[in-house]
C-alpha cells in the first residue's frame, strides 16, 4: 500500500510538475528573423521605368502596391488564371491614374484616396470564369482595402465601349464596394427594387428587362450591394448619350417570346402580321423597327422592309409596360440616394465626378500617357 | 475498486506524458540558420542557377496528362526578363495557322523566383506562347467533338515548386496542378530557332503513321505493344493481350536527344521514362541497369511482310548483278517499242497468298503491269529468301518473251538470303536487301 502511494505522489509531482512548466514557460521575444527589404530600385532592371511609375504614384502617394506581376497565391486558388502582360499592365497603370487617382484627387482633394482608397491594386490578365453559371469576374474588391481588375490581356486600347465597360466602369465599381464597405449607405437605396433581384438568374436576365424594373445592368439586378457598385460606376462612366439609352430601356414596357423561358429574349415591340390585329401579335427587336415623324409631329413606327398584302407598310407598337415599376425614376431615385450618400459622408460631388470622368475618358491621348513610364530615366 | 484505481493511475501517466509533451520546448538546433533566412538565400541560389552560364534552359513542359509534353527554350537574364521560345501547333493557333502546323514562336517576358512555402519560379507576366497553357479560354478543338473548356483550358501550371539541382538540370513541380517536370541547362551559344527546329525534325522521325505499332522491348523477353506514337499520346499493351480491356494511353515528350514519358512508368517490373535515341534510330532508356529497354518497330522481315505495305523498289539504289539487270531490263523495253520501266513495287496478293513483283512499264501514256509471283521465307529475325513460284499474269508472258532481263532479274533475286537493315529501327520506311553471299548484291525499298 505504501509503495502505491508513493507512485501516486511521483505521478502527481510529475504531473503537476510538467503542467507548471507549461504554464509558466515563456519565451522571450527575440529579433525579427524578417530581413530588412531594401526598397530601392535596380535601374538596370527590364520593369525599372513602371516600377519607378508606380512607387512615386501609388506607393509613395497613396501607400498602395500596385501588383502587375501576378502572384498566383495573391488570388483564389479555385480559379484558372494568367498574370498580365507587361505592355497592357503599364496602359492601365497609367490609365488607373489619370481617370481615377487624380479625378478623386481633384474633386475629393488629395487625402481622399489616401485614407478611403484600396491599398492594393491586382492586375490579372485572364477573366475569372464560372463556367458552370457562364458568367465571368472581372473586377473584384476585398476587405475594403484590395482592387482586383481582371481581363487586362484583351485590352483593345482604341475600343473605347470595351475599354469603358471592362476596365473604366470596373475602377469605380469596385471602388463604390470599397467605400460602402467602409461606411455603410442608406437602407432606403435596399428598398427601391426589392423583390426584383435574381442572384441566380440574373445573366440570363436582358438589358430591357431589367432596366425596366429599375437596374442599370443586367449584373445589378443581381443583389442590393451590386445594384449600388453598378449604379455608382455607370452614372460615372456612362456618356450622356448611353446614360438616356438606358434610362429610355427603362421608360419601356418588356415582354418575353416565352415567359416560361428565363433566358427568352424579351422585345419591347410587336406587330400583328399582315397589319391584321385579329390575329396574334409578334414581337420584333428594336432593331428591325424604323420610326418616322410626319409633318405634324407624329411618330410612326413600321417594321422595317416589310409590308401587308396590299403592299401597306406594317405598323409597330410598342409593349405595354406592365411591370408596375416606373423604372426610369426608380433609377433615378438610386443616383440620388448615391449622389446625397457622397456628398453627406464623404463629401463627395457625384455629378463633378461625373464630368471630370467623362471629360478626361472622352479625351485621353494613351501614347502621352505612356510617356508618365517611358519617359522615366 | 482495485480497477477504478488502475485507472486513475493509468490517466495520471497519460495526463502527465501529455503535459510534459506540451512543455517541451523546441531547444534543437538543426539549422545553422532561421527559416526566413534558408528561404531568402534559396530564392537567391535558384536565381543564381537560372541566370548562370548565359541562363539558357530547355524546359520539357506538360500541361495536363491527357496532353503531349512540349518543349521550351528558355533565357533567363538578370534584370528579370525571359525570353520564351518554341515550336509546336498550339503556338500555331496563337500566331492564325491552322491547328496541326507546329510553329515557331518568341516572346520575352518577366520571371522571378518567389518566397512561398518554398523557393517558386514564377513566370509572372503574360507570355503569349507559354502561359496558352494556363490561360482559361476555351481550347480550340483538333476534333469534330467540341467540348467547351472555357474556365479551365488546358490547365497547366506556370508557377513551379523550384524542388532539385543536380548536374545542370532542374527538377520541378506545378505549382498548382503538381505535374513533376524538369529543366536542362543548355549552352548559351544555342540559336533558339535552330533547336526548336531540330527538337520538332526529331518528332518527325520518331513514329512514321504508316508503321502501325511498334514495340518496347523488355530485358525478359516480353515486348510491349505502342500505337499512336505520332500523336504522343501511346497506347500500350502487353504482346498478347488484350487490347480494348489493357490498353493505357501515356503521353510523352520528344525532345532534342529522345523521348521521355512524363512520369516513371513501370512494365512487368521495368521502371522506365527517359530513352535516347540511338544512331539506329531506336530509343534506348536511360539508366537501365537490368538491360538494355529498347523502342523498336518489329523485326524488319515480319514489318516487310505485313499483308497491307506496298513497298516501292528504288531503282536508283540497287547494286551488282541487279543492277546490271536492271540496266539491261531498261535497255530491252526501249528496244521493245520504247517502253519505260515506270515502277517496281512488291506487295501481297490476298487472292492468290503468295507476293507479287509488279513492273509499271509505260507505252505511249498508257501503263502496263507484267507481274512476277513469289513466296515470301524468313530465314532469320533480320533474314529473308525470294522463292519466285515461275508463274505470274499474262503480261508476264508476253513482257519476258520480249525482254529476257525480267527472268535474269528474277533468276538474281531467287532464291538469295538477304540481310535487311534500315536508316530507322523505330520507323522502318526504307529497307536494304543485301545479298548475304555478295554483298555487292543489293536493292532497296521504301513503303
Amino acid at each position: 500500500m505504501k509503495k502505491i502511494k508513493f507512485y501516486i505522489s511521483a505521478l502527481l509531482l510529475v504531473a503537476v510538475g510538467a503542467m507548471s512548466l507549461s504554464s509558466c514557460s515563456e519565451d522571450k521575444l527575440g529579433e525579427t528573423i524578417f530581413p530588412d527589404v531594401d526598397e530601392s530600385l535596380d535601374p538596370s532592371s527590364y520593369t525599372y521605368q513602371l516600377d519607378k511609375f508606380l512607387m512615386e504614384n501609388y506607393l509613395k502617394k497613396y501607400n498602395l502596391t500596385f501588383l502587375y506581376k501576378m502572384p498566383d497565391v495573391s488570388t483564389n486558388m479555385n480559379y484558372n488564371l494568367v498574370p498580365a502582360t507587361y505592355e497592357n499592365s503599364i496602359d492601365l497603370a497609367v490609365l488607373c491614374k489619370h481617370l481615377w487617382f487624380d479625378v478623386y484627387d481633384k474633386v475629393a482633394g488629395e487625402d481622399f484616396l489616401k485614407t478611403y482608397g484600396p491599398r492594393i491594386i491586382l492586375l490579372i490578365g485572364s477573366p475569372a470564369y464560372n463556367p458552370t453559371s457562364g458568367t465571368e469576374i472581372v473586377g473584384l474588391a476585398e476587405g475594403g482595402i484590395k482592387i482586383s481588375l481582371f481581363k487586362v490581356n484583351a485590352m483593345r486600347i482604341n475600343d473605347f465601349n470595351m475599354m469603358n465597360e471592362y476596365y473604366f466602369k470596373t475602377m469605380h465599381h469596385e471602388f463604390a464596394h470599397i467605400l460602402h464597405q467602409t461606411k455603410t449607405y442608406p437602407n432606403q437605396f435596399n428598398t427601391i427594387s426589392i423583390g426584383h433581384y435574381d442572384s441566380n438568374n440574373w445573366q440570363d436576365r436582358s438589358e430591357g428587362q431589367v432596366a425596366s424594373l429599375g437596374f442599370v445592368t443586367t449584373y445589378a439586378s443581381s443583389e442590393f450591394r451590386e445594384d449600388f457598385a453598378e449604379t455608382i460606376a455607370n452614372y460615372i462612366v456612362k456618356t450622356d448619350e448611353q446614360w438616356e439609352h438606358i434610362l429610355d430601356l427603362a421608360s419601356r414596357g418588356w415582354a418575353s417570346g416565352d415567359e416560361d423561358d428565363v433566358t427568352s429574349q424579351f422585345f419591347c415591340y410587336y406587330y400583328y402580321p399582315n397589319n391584321d390585329v385579329t390575329q396574334d401579335l409578334v414581337y420584333v427587336s428594336e432593331y428591325n423597327v424604323f420610326i418616322e415623324e410626319d409633318e405634324e409631329g407624329n411618330i410612326h413606327k413600321y417594321w422595317r422592309n416589310n409590308v401587308d398584302s396590299e403592299g401597306n407598310r406594317i405598323l409597330v407598337y410598342d409593349v405595354e409596360d406592365k411591370d408596375g415599376i416606373d423604372g426610369r425614376q426608380a433609377i433615378l431615385d438610386k443616383v440620388n440616394i448615391a449622389r446625397e450618400w457622397l456628398k453627406t459622408d464623404w463629401n463627395v460631388d457625384l455629378d463633378a465626378l461625373r464630368d471630370e470622368v467623362q471629360t478626361r475618358q472622352l479625351n485621353y491621348d494613351i501614347n502621352q500617357l505612356r510617356k508618365l513610364v517611358t519617359d522615366i530615366k | 475498486m482495485k480497477k477504478y484505481f488502475n485507472i486513475f493511475l493509468l490517466a495520471l501517466v497519460a495526463l502527465s506524458s501529455v503535459t510534459l509533451v506540451s512543455c517541451k520546448n523546441e531547444t534543437d538546433e538543426i539549422f545553422d540558420e532561421d527559416a526566413i533566412t534558408r528561404l531568402e538565400n534559396a530564392r537567391d541560389d535558384f536565381a543564381d542557377i537560372l541566370t548562370d552560364k548565359g541562363g539558357k534552359w530547355q524546359m520539357e513542359y506538360y500541361a495536363n496528362s491527357n496532353e503531349p509534353g512540349y518543349v521550351y527554350v528558355m533565357t533567363f537574364k538578370e534584370d528579370g526578363s525571359v525570353t520564351i521560345a518554341g515550336k509546336n501547333e498550339w503556338i500555331g493557333y496563337v500566331e492564325g495557322e491552322s491547328l496541326k502546323v507546329p510553329t515557331f514562336g518568341s516572346q520575352t517576358s518577366l520571371w522571378d523566383v518567389i518566397t512561398d512555402n518554398g523557393p517558386v519560379l514564377s513566370f509572372n507576366s503574360f507570355n503569349k506562347y507559354f502561359h496558352l497553357f494556363a490561360d482559361p479560354e476555351d481550347i480550340p478543338s483538333m476534333s469534330d467533338e467540341d467540348t467547351d473548356e472555357t474556365g479551365y483550358g488546358h490547365e497547366g501550371d506556370y508557377e513551379f515548386d523550384l524542388m532539385k539541382y543536380s548536374g545542370d538540370t532542374l527538377y520541378i513541380t506545378g505549382k498548382k496542378y503538381g505535374i513533376d517536370m524538369i529543366m536542362t541547362r543548355l549552352d548559351a551559344g544555342i540559336d533558339d530557332h535552330v533547336y526548336m527546329d531540330e527538337v520538332v525534325a526529331m518528332a518527325d522521325s520518331f513514329f512514321n503513321a504508316k508503321i502501325p505499332q511498334v514495340y518496347m522491348n523488355l530485358p525478359n523477353g516480353t515486348r510491349w505493344i505502342i500505337k499512336n506514337g505520332a500523336t504522343s499520346l501511346l497506347k500500350m499493351f502487353r504482346e498478347g493481350d488484350d487490347e480494348i480491356s489493357t490498353a493505357v494511353t501515356h503521353n510523352v515528350i520528344i525532345t532534342h536527344d529522345g523521348l521521355s514519358f512524363m512520369n516513371p512508368l513501370t512494365f512487368d517490373g521495368y521502371t522506365v521514362q527517359h530513352f535516347i535515341r540511338q544512331a539506329d534510330g531506336s530509343l534506348l532508356c536511360r539508366n537501365q541497369n537490368d538491360g538494355p529497354i529498347t523502342i523498336t518497330a518489329d523485326n524488319l522481315n515480319n514489318v516487310f511482310t505485313i499483308p497491307t505495305f506496298t513497298w516501292k523498289v528504288d531503282t536508283t539504289q540497287v547494286g551488282g548483278q541487279i543492277a546490271a539487270q536492271f540496266n539491261t531490263l531498261k535497255t530491252e523495253l526501249n528496244a521493245y517499242g520504247k517502253r519505260k520501266l515506270q515502277s517496281v513495287q512488291i506487295t501481297y496478293d490476298a487472292t492468290l497468298n503468295c507476293y507479287s513483283l509488279i513492273f509499271g512499264c509505260l507505252y505511249q501514256k498508257k501503263t502496263f503491269y507484267p507481274t512476277f509471283y513469289f513466296k515470301v521465307e524468313k530465314v532469320g529475325e533480320e533474314q529473308i529468301k525470294f522463292n519466285f513460284t515461275g508463274e505470274g499474269n499474262d503480261a508476264s508472258t508476253v513482257y519476258a518473251d520480249k525482254c529476257p532481263a525480267f527472268h535474269g532479274l528474277i533468276n538474281a533475286m531467287n532464291g538469295v538470303t538477304y540481310n535487311l537493315s534500315t536508316s530507322s529501327l523505330l520507323a522502318p520506311v526504307d529497307m536494304k536487301f543485301i545479298d548475304s553471299g555478295t554483298s555487292a548484291n543489293y536493292f532497296v525499298c521504301r513503303l
